[in-house]
């Protein structure tokens, strides 16, 4: 028993502080457009938006307009969503409207960290939105981390959604 | 040896003793609750603290000191990490304030690593983070009519014109954002917008009464209160019981055994 309660206590540090910060959010985006970043741009929230957003996320977005980097086809958004408490800073980049990459830069939260791991993310991968502004895949979840699943869930979907908004004028 | 039996723990003793114990709670419980029964009568709900000790330890007092800026016609104003547009609550931000500029359309306040834009209107517009590329802001000013961030480093930065993008700038004509102090009228109403709508006295009577006002433990001390009187009653009860039994076969004794001799 004595050699086990060390063991058992090495494991419980390593799991009460895994949050914090994984990547700065300037280091995301330089590391996705290969250090040659963009210009940013941003998008203006109209009521219509507004309305979808909230939609998506429950409540309203805080803010009047969302900053985003573009390159071609791609585009990069560092968004922000509460999962228990506190927001969970995500980057993710969409191209062609489907997702390309999701990752967790920022975790503030004491439990439910375990949404930063590529086993989760990669759920998202090649995903877009469908009509009724949904994934067109389901997303597993992981037990004991189910609001920090939904919130990144929502923020995947805030993005696309926010991406088929800048790409409409070039659609239509 | 005396030959006396050991005294007992009578429920007399015991009704002494908790009788004692649970007073000061019993007060409290009594008083509060005939309060409590009468709160229209007192107006308790129309009444508001004004005790900064009560209103402190309700988290309602401010710890820190209001922080201001002029931005034009309107003032921002930081206290205990809350954001006021004028005397609106606009947001939160945890970090420490360095000041608040009016740019050409939008107000830019300035935090460690981070920058809100509001419209003159007061409505939150974006948060910025600045990364690690440039942050631990010191102090903001205007630039042809831009912000203008100071930071720890050696370099001064501006930003476009939508406030998209920071460019390093040479550190002249640059008007620094100036801290104000809040007059006694403005800082009241600023503080009761931070308070909410306040403390009532029924709140605190009604917390007093189920003994929430001292904290978690607080109801279990009430409960231990309530159960103490439950005890009250019964060893009361117990005690009038026992001693009427006793009065009764005294008299019995006199009557019936005493007047044979």
């Amino acid at each position: 028993m004595k050699h086990v309660l060390p063991f058992i206590f090495l494991i419980y540090v390593s799991t009460i502080n895994a949050g914090g910060v994984y990547q700065e959010p300037d280091a995301f985006i330089a590391e996705v457009f290969n250090d040659n970043v963009p210009k940013p741009g941003v998008i203006w929230l109209d009521k219509d938006i507004k309305a979808q957003l909230k939609d998506i996320l429950g409540h309203n977005y805080k803010g009047l307009r969302v900053r985003y980097w573009q390159q071609d086809d791609r585009t990069a958004w560092i968004l922000d969503e509460i999962g228990k408490d506190k927001p969970i800073t995500t980057g993710i980049v969409i191209n062609q409207g489907r997702i390309e990459r999701v990752r967790i830069l920022v975790f503030r939260e004491s439990r439910g960290w375990e949404v930063r791991h590529s086993f989760f993310t990669e759920q998202f991968d090649d995903a877009t939105l469908k009509q009724n502004r949904e994934l067109d895949r389901g997303i597993d979840n992981i037990s004991g981390a189910t609001l920090s699943v939904r919130a990144v869930t929502r923020l995947a979907r805030v993005a696309l959604l926010l991406d088929q908004q800048l790409n409409k004028p070039r659609a239509g | 040896m005396t030959g006396r039996k050991p005294k007992k723990f009578t429920a007399f003793l015991w009704h002494r003793r908790i009788g004692l114990l649970a007073i000061i709670l019993v007060i409290i419980l009594s008083i509060t609750g005939i309060m409590l029964n009468h709160t229209e009568s007192l107006k308790l709900d129309e009444k508001y603290v004004d005790s900064s000790l009560l209103l402190s330890w309700y988290g309602l007092q401010p710890s820190g000191e209001a922080v201001s800026y002029d931005v034009g016609d309107h003032v921002i104003t930081v206290l205990d990490n809350l954001i006021f547009f004028n005397s609106y609550p606009v947001g939160k931000s945890e970090q420490t304030f360095h000041g608040a500029v009016k740019t050409e359309q939008l107000i830019a306040l300035a935090f460690d690593t981070e920058i809100v834009l509001l419209t003159s209107d007061g409505e939150l517009v974006e948060r910025m983070p600045t990364g690690h590329s440039f942050s631990d802001i010191q102090r903001i000013g205007i630039k042809y009519q831009r912000p203008v961030i100071e930071t720890s480093g050696p370099l001064y930065y501006v930003a476009d014109e939508h406030i998209l993008d920071w460019d390093a700038v040479t550190a002249e004509n640059i008007t620094w954002a100036k801290k104000i102090t809040l007059g006694e009228t403005k800082l009241k109403v600023l503080l009761e917008s931070f308070r909410g709508r306040g403390l009532t006295q029924e709140r605190v009577v009604l917390d007093l009464h189920s003994g929430r006002i001292f904290g978690e433990y607080g109801v279990y001390v009430m409960d231990a209160a309530a159960i103490a009187l439950l005890w009250l009653s019964c060893s009361g009860l117990w005690v009038w019981w026992s001693r009427r039994r006793k009065l009764r076969k005294k008299r019995h004794f006199q009557k019936h055994h005493r007047k044979q001799h």
